[in-house]
């Protein structure tokens, strides 16, 4: 048979079999399963065990569970409010100081974090019952706190980052630095939108209230410092020669749980087996996607699929931007369906040949990849920020807090077409640091 | 009949080039054989291509047999320091007894070679020229094969273990201060742009690695004798440029490290004698005492001239 | 919560008896789980400060450290699947009735058993493989792969254990297809 008219049927039916309930991982088992019986044979099962294992054989990959043990150990504190009241004791004065100071602690957590659901629920338990509280339009609380956990997985650590280095080989490094200036970008975007949607739904009177003498705004400075010194000390780990990115990881756990343990008193059994089970929970749940996709592209090189598609497409002479565009939807629409990390693992072999033949920068492109994919986070079906936030405040229904984060899903529209414009956005800090490429 | 054949490497790496010009010479042979190429990783990873090939899941790779050492442990001759001076050395050793008993172990894995081929390499560092063994005290080295890291251990240097395309942020920050590996890995990993001195493979070297081209044997035989009979003129062939292009890597990597104004230094021969009593001290003897019948094999080794 | 109704009624019948000892099994596997994956944490640490202050060399940790989070991602599939934690997409379930909804819902599971099934079975075989041949990693530790090779069949048989036993809870109706509520 034709491997593109192959690769269709096995389009059709992982879609079917993904929507039918079945776990994403499992799903993708049962259709790589099916495809190889069928045209490769009985024998090519006995491989599968083999080939699951080996995609998880890789020492960038032990960084993903390790910086989601960072981000859960100290979301299970009370950090996250500490940070945005900080912050928020600042900002009084500015009209809607709250969504902003809300924002700039997603943000500053999601530098602590690797995934962004745990970036949501850390500062959202405590964020959002007071925005409300404070006059601010449900949408806004709701959306403003599911768009700026998406940070967690723009602004490094990134699982997504690191899923994507490995899969293309490109330096987990320079792609953590890629995604600084426009994780910037994007909360100053969400900020922007927020102020205004505040500033025009909310409620003007209880907006107006609250104001902090200096001695409270110097007073809770402290409780910041361990925040920024765990920051400081994976920043200094990682770019100052005592340990590569990825063991780099490790000692952002280790200090995060030692912080959380003694700082914040999470000394008792249980608490600290909450921390585990959730991060233990995540981790597996990534990692199982990731060996599963992993069988699933050997399926694909095995019928010769991915090769064809590469090849079809390197004969269409299409205007780059048009490919662009063309690239971004798919992604785009990958991503309302299915975790990041599944996306970019079925997609990167096939999709990475094709960008670079066509003069785009790979490591541009992961952050223009990684934004369609935050966009998927808080986008239905399977937006896992959005059932984060419905866990948090379960009287904001679905729909509000659907509604509330669509304005924030045109300002990663709005980031994405200002990196195709100004691409250094995204390329000027790396190569600043790490010394241009060649 | 198609034939698959898996390899980790570019389309522009001379292995993928050897592995093509086996398919197309088996192609124009006219035979109803053709050799469909899975590079680039794209079916296995480098690791995982020799068990399926011994298992006829898969009917030819091209990698280095030591990847296998795990499986059969005299492999580890074939990636072991100063036991090949050079490649002409390296051509007498593929034709000599001692790579007939390889062959016997392959045999019992339902493996042969068609392509035999050695390819090799050298050191890098960050700070000062390496030579001799004294130029590793002390350093954080990454090497290429268990056996490179038992003598560089022997020597002093401490050993730390990363992927090869970890080097060059390793070596950036200073995790590493120096690196063995062969000449294509560092000019693909653009090491160059990191380290103070190379140290290429030039009259004699250190680092050789047995990298043939193997396919599944049961396979082969079952092959009509048209078919084998094309498929080995092709590797015949084949085998003739990879020994030419082999010898050709090593000057041009030595040319890319000067051009991007890194120093390069010769190693001598007193130096290269002064590593192999190191190595007989350290990875000879740790090889010797593990492996049942070591001993004879490395001896068969060592006794090609 | 469907994992405490599980245990409070645990004492009744075969079925309720079996599901109890699975999520009791999986819930040790999933402690294992996150044991390893504090150990690969502690592991790596180790390794950073043996190489940047001792300045000595690092044998066994990179190795061992993948190892185990290798092992700890397989022991904990069946702890997770039984958290509901493995992503899934319920869009044809939520379209359809509630009796085609258990029709798909046995049919997919049939289908997640068997895939989950034949990795036990090769998993054992590639295990036995290396157990039997004595199998080591090409490294200078050269640990017995059997040992990290292990993890595949336990992992994917509790797997297969958990997903029989979420099976058995929806036919005794202590758990609904797709754990969605009836319409
Ligand atoms: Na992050
Ligand atoms: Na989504």
């Amino acid at each position: 048979m034709d491997p593109l008219a192959l690769g269709a049927i096995v389009a059709v039916l992982t879609i079917l079999t993904l929507f039918s309930g079945v776990s994403v991982a499992v799903g993708l088992l049962i259709v790589s399963g099916g495809f190889l019986l069928v045209f490769d044979g009985m024998r090519s099962l006995e491989l599968l065990p083999e080939i699951f294992f080996g995609k998880l054989d890789s020492f960038a990959l032990l960084s993903i569970p390790m910086f989601i043990i960072m981000g859960s150990s100290i979301a299970s504190t009370r950090a996250g409010a500490d940070l945005y009241e900080a912050l928020e004791r600042w900002l009084t004065r500015v009209p809607g100081g709250l969504v902003i100071s809300n924002l700039g602690a997603c943000a500053l957590f999601a530098a602590m974090s690797g995934s962004s659901p745990a970036t949501c629920a850390a500062i959202g338990k405590m964020g959002i019952p007071e925005m409300r509280k404070r006059g601010y339009p449900d949408g806004v609380a709701a959306g403003s706190i599911a768009a700026g956990g998406t940070l967690g997985i723009l602004i490094p650590p990134s699982v997504t980052m690191i899923v994507y280095g490995i899969a293309t080989e490109t330096s987990i490094g320079r792609l953590f630095l890629a995604g600084v200036m426009p994780g910037l970008m994007l909360v100053v975007l969400f900020m922007v939108w927020s102020l205004y949607s505040t500033w025009k739904f909310g409620n003007k009177e209880l907006l107006a209230t609250g104001s902090y003498s200096w001695r409270e705004r110097f007073e809770i400075l402290p409780r910041v410092v361990p925040f920024l010194a765990i920051i400081a000390g994976v920043l200094y780990a990682m770019y100052g020669g005592v340990a590569t990115p990825s063991e780099t990881a490790a000692v952002g756990a280790l200090l995060c749980l030692l912080v959380a343990m003694i700082i914040y008193r999470l000394w008792h059994p249980k608490a600290l087996w909450v921390v585990l089970r959730d991060s233990t929970r995540e981790s597996v749940m990534i990692l199982f996607i990731i060996a599963a996709a992993g069988v699933f592209s050997y399926m694909l090189s095995s019928l010769f699929i991915t090769q064809s598609i590469a090849e079809w497409i390197g004969t269409l002479e299409v205007n780059r931007w048009v490919l662009m565009i063309a690239v971004n939807i798919f992604l785009l629409i990958a991503g309302f369906f299915l975790p990041p990390v599944a996306v970019i693992l079925m997609s990167a072999p096939i999709l990475l040949p094709i960008i670079t033949s066509a003069g785009f920068d790979p490591i541009w492109f992961a952050v223009v990849l990684t934004i369609n994919m935050e966009i998927g986070l808080i986008s239905p079906p399977v937006g896992l920020n959005l059932y984060v936030i419905n866990g948090i405040a379960p009287d904001i229904s679905l729909k509000t807090i659907l509604l509330g984060s669509l304005p924030y899903v045109a300002c990663m529209v709005i980031a994405i077409v200002l990196l195709c414009l100004f691409p250094s956005i995204a390329t000027w800090l790396p190569d600043m640091v790490m010394g241009a490429r060649i | 009949e198609e034939l698959r054949l898996s390899h980790q490497w570019s389309n522009k790496d001379i292995r993928h080039q050897v592995a093509q010009m086996v398919a197309d010479e088996v192609k124009a042979a006219n035979v109803d054989l053709s050799i469909k190429i899975f590079g680039s990783k794209s079916l296995f990873k480098p690791r995982e291509q020799y068990r399926p090939v011994s298992r006829g899941q898969l009917d030819m790779t091209l990698v280095p047999l030591s990847y296998a050492g795990g499986q059969q442990p005299s492999y580890n001759l074939t990636l072991m320091p100063g036991l090949v001076k050079n490649h002409d050395h390296a051509a007498r050793l593929s034709r000599s007894l001692f790579m007939k008993e390889i062959e016997k172990k392959m045999a019992e894995d339902d493996v042969m070679v068609l392509v035999h081929g050695y390819l090799a390499g050298g050191f890098v560092g960050k700070d000062r020229c390496i030579t001799k063994p004294a130029d590793v005290k002390g350093l954080q080295m990454r090497a290429a094969g268990k056996s490179f890291e038992q003598m560089l251990a022997g020597a002093g240097a401490s050993i730390a273990s990363m992927a090869s395309s970890e080097i060059y942020n390793a070596m950036q920050t200073g995790v590493l201060n120096g690196a063995n590996t062969s000449s294509s890995s560092f000019v693909s990993y653009r090491i160059y742009e990191q380290a103070k001195c190379y140290t290429p493979a030039a009259e004699v070297a250190l680092w050789f690695m047995y990298q043939p081209l193997l396919m599944n044997k049961t396979t082969f035989e079952d092959l009509d004798s048209d078919q084998q009979a094309a498929l080995l003129a092709a590797s015949e062939k084949a085998q003739d440029f990879y020994l030419l292009e082999a010898k050709k890597q090593d000057a041009v990597s030595a040319e890319v490290f000067r051009e991007a104004g890194v120093e390069v230094v010769e190693m001598t021969p007193e130096d290269f004698t002064e590593w192999r009593e190191l190595a007989k001290g350290t990875s000879y003897k740790k090889f010797a005492e593990d492996v049942p019948g070591g001993q004879a094999l490395l001896d068969l080794a060592l006794a090609v001239e | 919560m469907t994992g405490l109704n599980r245990q409070t009624i645990g004492s009744q019948g075969i079925q309720h008896k079996f599901i109890y000892i699975v999520s009791w099994l999986s819930t040790l596997s999933g402690w294992l789980a996150a044991l390893m994956i504090v150990s690969a944490v502690g592991i790596t640490c180790q390794m950073i400060y043996v190489r940047a202050v001792l300045n000595l060399s690092t044998i066994w940790q990179t190795e061992a450290v993948v190892y185990l989070m290798i092992s700890a991602t397989l022991m904990g599939l069946s702890y997770v699947q039984r958290l509901r934690g493995h992503v899934n997409v319920d869009l044809i379930p939520i379209l359809l009735s509630v009796r085609m909804r258990k029709y798909l819902y046995f049919f997919t599971l049939l289908l997640s058993i068997m895939i989950v099934l034949i990795m036990v079975v090769y998993a054992f075989e590639h295990w036995h493989l290396a157990y039997e041949r004595n199998w080591r990693s090409d490294s200078v530790w050269g640990v017995r792969l059997w040992i990290p090779y292990l993890a595949l069949p336990v992992g994917f048989f509790l797997l297969f254990l958990q997903l029989f036993a979420d099976f058995l809870a929806v036919v005794v109706g202590e758990d609904t297809p797709f754990g969605l509520e009836d319409k």
